[in-house]
């Protein structure tokens, strides 16, 4: 009986794992272009290293949560040996869909997300729910009220 | 509204422009804050055939990834009569991690063979448009930069990069050739500004 208490928990804390999957930006433009007519999206390239990543990284989240009509995809840079970290950092701060982590060399990585990006984090990208076309983008760390901003204007565009 | 909008957003999206290649090296008299307590300028850090501009840090995973290979970019290239120097512009954490005095320990941890400095006010990275570490800015004997963006393709492993950007770019400076591949990209930290 204890046995199979400890394997339903073991079960139970295995499916709460948030499910990250290694990603190329090839794979990642053409997600983005699925939810163009249908949704926002903002894609956030992140790190758990970038202090300034993992601190703006909560407030997106809910965002997330609050707006019905907002898809994010967050991709994670770190090194591949981190998955395990990158998984349970996901965990710790609520995120239940799919996360990506790079699975590609930096330079193509980079290029294919958008040409004027210099590789810098994080980095965010506001694609329009109607055109899919990109409304913002920015590097570096940014207040909640830039992001609201750009939502808004993604969501009526 | 919405017409009046669009075109402003879709058009100012990065303000921070990186120093084209063809253009010629800003801040040369810039005072810079060196390890070794000296204030000096990157026109003290000119080499007699080019100039190799780090912008670095003490704490970025991939500074720490990466600069076993300033050293030996250093090691190889500096007899050759390329000058080298590491400048530290996260001038928001100079009271911190990127203190000089942490800078000093960490040079001498990693055997820097070369000055590496503070950027008073992150004003040099703002004239390079640098906008993480590393960023590598490499300059001709005219001053001009010929070379910008990443050391190589493998932050991990030395042992296991395919493209060598920056030995290739130097190698090719210095036999005289045009840089077949002038610039590339790498992720890096962002550089905290003040």
């Amino acid at each position: 009986m204890k046995k199979l208490l400890m394997l339903i928990c073991v079960i139970a804390i295995s499916c709460e794992k948030v499910e990250l999957l290694p990603t190329t930006s090839l794979d990642i433009n053409q997600k983005i272009k699925s939810y163009k007519g249908n949704k926002v999206v903002l894609l956030n390239v992140w790190s758990l290293w970038c202090v300034p990543c993992v601190e703006e990284f909560p407030m997106i989240v809910d965002l997330a949560q609050e707006i019905e009509e907002l898809e994010v995809i967050f991709i994670s840079a770190d090194f591949e040996d981190q998955f395990n970290e990158v998984r349970s950092f996901l965990d710790r701060n609520g995120v239940k869909e799919v996360s990506y982590i790079k699975q590609e060399k930096d330079e193509a990585f980079i290029t294919g997300i958008h040409p004027n990006w210099t590789g810098s984090l994080p980095f965010t990208i506001l694609y329009a729910k109607e055109s899919g076309k990109i409304v913002d983008l920015w590097e570096g760390k940014e207040s909640e009220l830039r992001f609201r901003t750009a939502i808004n204007i993604a969501l009526r565009s | 509204m919405k017409r009046m909008l669009t075109p402003i957003l879709f058009f100012t999206f990065i303000t921070a422009a990186e120093l084209e290649v063809g253009s010629s090296m800003p801040g040369m008299d810039f005072k810079l804050k060196d390890i070794s307590g000296k204030t000096m300028t990157l026109a003290d850090a000119k080499g007699s055939q080019g100039t190799l501009v780090i912008f670095s840090c003490n704490t970025c995973p991939w500074v720490i990834r990466w600069e076993d290979r300033y050293v030996s970019i250093a090691d190889t290239y500096t007899s050759k009569g390329i000058g080298v120097i590491a400048v530290n512009s996260n001038a928001a954490r100079f009271d911190g991690d990127d203190s000089l005095e942490e800078m000093i320990k960490h040079a001498e941890k990693n055997n820097y063979n070369f000055p590496y400095v503070q950027d008073p006010r992150s004003q040099l990275a703002s004239e390079f448009g640098a906008t993480k570490t590393p960023h590598i800015y490499l300059f001709d004997n005219n001053d001009v930069l010929v070379y910008r963006g990443a050391i190589d393709d493998n932050a991990r492993d030395a042992r296991s990069v395919e493209e060598p950007f920056l030995a290739n770019a130097i190698d090719q400076l210095l036999s005289g050739r045009s840089i077949e591949k002038p610039t590339s990209k790498a992720i890096g930290c962002s550089i905290k500004f003040p």
